[in-house]
């Protein structure tokens, strides 16, 4: 049922987003109602969720998690704070992410391997299911997506890889017109891939 | 009972984005009295910057913007959608992404500012194609100007780079510097083709403009531009605000109202998001409400006097829907890297297809090498070829330093059967319809975008590209048009010159919606343009009343 | 007690300035070419277009709204208009106002004028200033409106009170071009830039302090700070090359940039100044006495470092128009670090400054920051326009409510600099509403 009734909105006419806000927070009404399903989910936590440090060796998993992290990067060392944030959300992904990743790290314990390819071979061979998890990870600290949500975003490593070339979009720092410049030079990959290809869809816009 | 004391104007506006919000500030400063009503809610950078950030699908321009309920509009460009209902044999094409919200779409625009060209307004005469608009070139030159102003245009100098739409001022600002990749693009083309590669059009800032900052080169002008360089309807809003007028946010109109004779509008009346209904009275009465929801009010407006629809005696409300439907390849050069994303999104253009005689046959495009960061593509195509470790940092390097995107703006004509109608199945909050929009490309587009692919195909081969992934068929470039004509014949067509419907002499029309073509350019500065030339017409009538 | 430093500026003061007198210069061919360019040179030393130009005005015609406590002062047209300005003041007539604050007609001026700084020129120097305004500025034929204070300060007699009391600069004579550095630095200092105006906090009779020269006070909503070489309390750690950069560009990296006021002071005066005068002025702040400070107690621009905190995110979406307060670092985050980095580094040129090693974040006051936020940053001098948006009620890039505004300052001071706020909504409330124009 409509009903014809006066419009306080107008009033609002100057307000601020930030008096629009004061307003809706004295009105209950349906669209608030509405609304409660995204309130609060909001709250991000880019620099605060971090402040923390992490407690060295408190949690075992979480260590192992790290060294098949370094393993599958080819890096000596990862942010122990993203780490944390990643290994969270992977777990999120699905029930068996846990136990995969456990097997995952005995295979790594089991023997030694020189370098990311040579692991992820040999895990694909021991279970391909192991596939999917190692997407995860490289999706996880490449992307800093994980269970198809955003952990980080500036701090993914693809942009530390190529950030002597190119800014984040959102986060440029060279100065106005610095675009103008010669980028370097990148030469052609040498590497092969160490898993079995998979489909890619481009995500529509 | 009613709130039409509260609520009146001189002139009532519906919608708030580039062109609702010029009109409302040229208006308001003119001293006379204004509300716009808008469907949407007041917003605020800060949230989108934040909604991208977090945003899993980066591309996604209608991502960091999810509606509400009372003001949907399409979640992305997939189909089937959830609001905006498309069908007929291209209807992926006409999947258009906007906004409702204060301040609009441009939001989310890429800031492409295009004047049109002389041609682009007598396509009848001159091609035989299409139809004429009711005024010409030089007409609305004025008024390009006014817009160019308004927005903070950055363009070349014409003496150095002409771009074909005659100016008799330069732009407001220095064209803007093109990354080097685009630099690479433009002398690719310049050596081996005898094409050419021009500076943009730009609502950028160059330099601090209208208190705001020079661009920074985020290359995320779609969907948000963090820290405002480039122009947006937003800006409008307050700058119409601080000139008296009056914006109501969540105010979905659903019916207007007109006196006995059908000839005057009398009012507009509008939902709050509880459904509360008001009524706003005024002189005179602007529907600036994008394409797609214009139409979609004039048909919803329906009733006893007018079965067809508001300003609809012809049956053209909702017919001749246009768009710049393109054809988009990615592929990897075999050249140097390029490394583009450096800088903003688009900024340079081929635009030797935007006029000859081949007109008479085939659409006008133009081509944009689009300048956008491609690590994030890059990472996502190397991890699923199988790349791990230092090999996959390898492979996102070589990648997102030599992946290059083109994508082009073909030319559509008006067809009556590309039709918006009002869904029978599917309902907002508020119970007004969803709009449904049958869509057959064009021969005439068709034509056009099979000489774009033999283009892109000549491109591919000389940066030497592997790789190539076109997208499937057709793609929406979000620039809807047509759907209330512009004639001098009020039987096939919605508004006259001068954008005032035939059927109602005090109801103007300020949208895209009102393109009897949809010319060769990207449409907002033809949109604010017309818009400003409502504005100065409504000054006049009411001024010297 | 009033606030009555915040009587000598406003940080409305207008854009462009200097452009458009030459053309009028033709005028005075049969004048001394030296004596009009001295003049021209000393007009723009004493900062003269700063206050007797409105927004977007003619140079020198007035008009621009000066915020004091005891109401809006509007400043008049000192052009030589001989109705609407000072085309019929004699040099002598000319030389009362400039140093004794006395009209044509007698009555006393508002202290607002600088005259007891003014009172420090030589009578060459005056000399020139009086040529130069009576021939190299064109003339406008317009009056600004009329100051209306309400009673006591509307009677200008209660003023000569004041200037009996108000201790004004010793003129200084002969040549002011033949000073050798530091007479000349000194002479720059306090008879033409009026820098202990601004700088040097006055007593409960609103008069400078001179014991506290160049000490440090409060200026509407901004702060002047403690510019004296004290190491702990001033700018004891810049060199005369650091200082000279500063007068010139309004900006020193990795220590300071010129906003508000100062911005001003820069784009119109100080950076059109000579190399020799700029290190006279230098070495001439240099060397005054040395003032501790009750809130800085290291270099302001000492602080914080690169906040290497990753972007660990919610991955979650909000609705439009969903507007709640965001977190402290999420605030900081999309509105700031854009620009300025979310490690707080700035851009690499510097364009956007560094927010650590930075007076703005570092000082111990948060007067500075806050109105940087709330009012932005716009620069010009030949090193580029510099250009913050404002985020308060006049911006459009993005408008912050006074708890968002004192979140982010809270935040900026914890993260980059000494960490000493602690800003209540309630305070920025009462800088916004004694900064909005009117």
């Amino acid at each position: 049922m409509t009903k014809e009734r006066h419009c306080p909105l107008v009033d609002l006419h100057v307000s601020s987003p930030n008096a629009m806000r004061l307003n809706r927070l004295m009105r209950m009404s349906r669209r608030d109602t509405l609304m409660t399903g995204m309130a609060g989910m909001g709250v991000l936590a880019a620099g605060t969720a971090v402040s923390a440090e992490p407690a060295t060796g408190a949690d075992p998993e979480l260590e192992r998690f790290m060294k098949v992290s370094e393993r599958l990067t080819d890096r000596p060392s990862l942010d122990p704070r993203i780490g944390q944030a990643l290994y969270e959300r992977i777990l999120q992904s699905g029930p068996e992410r846990k136990a995969q990743l456990a097997k995952l790290a005995d295979l790594l314990d089991g023997s030694s391997y020189d370098s990311a390819s040579a692991f992820a071979k040999a895990a694909e061979q021991a279970d391909p299911a192991f596939k999917d998890v190692i997407h995860d990870l490289m999706t996880g600290w490449y992307r800093g997506v994980a269970n198809g949500k955003v952990v980080v975003y500036r701090s993914a490593l693809m942009f530390d890889i190529t950030k002597d070339a190119i800014y984040p979009k959102t986060y440029a720092a060279g100065g106005p017109f610095y675009w103008t410049t010669q980028p370097p030079e990148v030469d052609r990959p040498t590497g092969g891939p160490a898993l079995s290809p998979s489909k890619f869809d481009v995500e529509p816009t | 009972m009613s709130s039409e004391q509260n609520l009146s104007a001189d002139v009532v506006i519906v919608g708030s984005g580039v062109a609702g919000s010029s009109i409302a500030n040229e208006l308001a400063r003119a001293g006379i009295s204004v509300i716009v009503l808008e469907a949407g809610p007041r917003v605020d950078r800060q949230h989108f910057v934040d909604n991208f950030r977090n945003l899993e699908n980066k591309p996604s321009y209608q991502g960091p913007f999810p509606s509400t309920p009372w003001a949907e509009h399409p979640p992305n460009q997939i189909t089937p959608n959830k609001y905006l209902h498309t069908s007929g044999p291209n209807a992926e094409a006409y999947q258009q992404v906007y906004l409702r919200m204060m301040g609009g779409t441009t939001w989310h625009w890429a800031g492409c500012a295009w004047r049109y060209l002389p041609s682009d307004f007598e396509l009848k005469t001159r091609y035989g194609q299409g139809r004429d608009w009711a005024l010409k070139y030089d007409d609305l030159e004025p008024f390009y100007y006014q817009a160019e102003v308004m927005m903070g245009v950055c363009g070349p100098d014409p003496k150095v780079e002409d771009l074909g739409s005659p100016r008799r001022q330069p732009y407001p600002m220095e064209a803007l510097p093109i990354s080097y990749a685009a630099q690479q693009f433009r002398k690719l083309i310049s050596e081996k083709t005898p094409y050419r590669v021009v500076h943009e059009p730009q609502a950028r800032n160059t330099k601090p403009y209208d208190g705001r900052p020079t661009c920074e080169g985020h290359n995320n002008c779609m969907p948000i531009c963090p820290i405002g360089a480039m122009y947006n309807g937003g800006y409008s809003v307050y700058h119409a605000e601080a000139a008296g007028a009056k914006f109501v946010p969540n105010a979905v109109v659903y019916k207007i109202e007109r006196d006995s004779a059908n000839k005057k509008v009398t009012a507009v009346h509008y939902y709050d998001p509880d459904k509360g209904s008001h009524r706003v009275t005024g002189k005179y009465f602007v529907i600036a409400a994008h394409c797609i929801e214009t139409a979609k009010l004039l048909l919803v407006s329906a009733d006893e006097k007018s079965p067809n629809g508001i300003a609809n005696s012809s049956g053209h409300v909702g017919r001749n829907m246009m768009d710049h439907t393109g054809v988009q390849v990615t592929f990897i050069s075999g050249d140097k890297a390029l490394w583009p994303g450096r800088g903003p999104l688009e900024t340079n253009v081929i635009d030797n297809f935007r006029d000859g005689d081949w007109r008479g046959d085939r659409g006008a495009y133009l081509v944009h090498m689009v300048d956008d960061n491609q690590v994030d593509f890059a990472t996502q195509l190397a991890i699923s070829k199988g790349y791990v470790g230092k090999a996959l940092e390898e492979q996102i390097r070589y990648l997102a330093s030599h992946t290059v995107r083109l994508f082009s703006h073909n030319e559509a004509l008006p067809d009556p059967d590309n039709r918006l109608t009002l869904s029978t199945t599917h309902k907002d909050a508020l119970g007004i319809p969803h709009p449904d929009v049958y869509y057959k490309l064009p021969e005439y587009t068709v034509r056009s975008c099979e000489h774009t692919r033999g283009l892109f195909k000549n491109l591919i081969g000389l940066m030497h590209g592997t790789d190539e992934q076109w997208t499937p068929g057709y793609f929406p470039q979000d620039h809807p048009s047509g759907s209330t004509i512009m004639g001098v014949d009020p039987k096939d067509s919605v508004v006259d010159g001068h954008c005032r419907t035939h059927d109602h002499e005090n109801l103007f029309i300020a949208s895209s919606s009102v393109f009897s073509t949809v010319g060769t350019g990207n449409i907002t500065l033809t949109v604010a343009a017309l818009a400003l030339r409502v504005a100065d017409t409504l000054k006049k009538e009411l001024l010297h009343a | 007690m009033p606030d009555f430093k915040t009587v000598f500026w406003s940080f409305l003061v207008g854009g462009t300035v200097l452009g458009g007198l030459s053309a009028h210069a033709a005028r005075a061919a049969d004048v001394d070419q030296d004596v009009m360019n001295r003049g021209a040179y000393l007009a723009t030393a004493a900062d003269c277009v700063a206050c007797h130009t409105k927004q977007g005005g003619t140079p020198f015609a007035g008009g621009l709204k000066i915020a004091t406590p005891m109401g809006d002062i509007i400043s008049t047209n000192i052009t030589p208009d001989p109705d609407h300005g000072i085309g019929k003041y004699s040099e002598h007539d000319f030389e009362q106002a400039l140093r004794r604050g006395k009209r044509r007609d007698g009555e006393n001026l508002y202290p607002v004028m600088p005259y007891v700084s003014y009172a420090g020129m030589t009578d060459q120097d005056i000399h020139a200033l009086y040529v130069w305004f009576m021939h190299g500025v064109k003339p406008v034929a317009e009056t600004p409106p009329a100051t209306q204070l309400s009673f006591p300060s509307n009677i200008r007699l209660t003023l000569s009170g004041w200037n009996m009391l108000a201790g004004s600069e010793k003129q200084e004579t002969g040549d002011s071009a033949t000073y050798d550095t530091l007479r000349r630095g000194k002479y720059l200092a306090t008879a033409l830039e009026h820098c202990g105006t601004c700088h040097t906090p006055r007593n409960v009779m609103l008069m400078e302090k001179s014991d506290q020269y160049l000490a440090g006070s409060p200026l509407a909503g901004w702060y002047a700070p403690n510019i004296t070489p004290s190491k702990t309390g001033g700018i004891g750690d810049w060199s005369e090359d650091d200082i000279v950069q500063y007068l010139r560009t309004g900006r020193v990296k990795g220590k300071s940039q010129a906003a508000g006021p100062m911005g001003e002071a820069v784009e119109h005066s100080t950076s059109h100044l000579t190399d020799a005068d700029l290190h006279a002025l230098a070495a001439f702040i240099r060397q005054v006495k040395p003032m501790e400070d009750d809130a800085d107690h290291q270099p302001r621009d000492g602080f914080g470092k690169a906040n290497d905190a990753p972007d660990i995110r919610s991955g979650e979406l909000t609705r439009i128009d969903n507007l709640s307060h965001k977190s402290p670092a999420n605030l900081f985050d999309a509105n700031c670090a854009a620009c300025h980095g979310q490690n707080g580094a700035g851009t690499v040129d510097q364009y956007a400054p560094s927010l650590y090693k930075n007076s703005a974040v570092g000082a111990g006051r948060p007067d500075n920051l806050i109105m940087t936020i709330l009012m932005g940053v716009n620069r010009t001098t030949a090193d580029g326009h510099a250009s913050m948006p404002a985020f308060g009620s006049t911006g459009d890039v993005q408008r912050l409510d006074d708890e968002e505004v004192a979140s982010l300052v809270n935040y900026v001071s914890k993260t980059f600099g000494n960490g000493s706020y602690n800003v209540t909504a309630d305070q920025v409330a009462q800088v916004r509403k004694n900064n909005t124009p009117h």
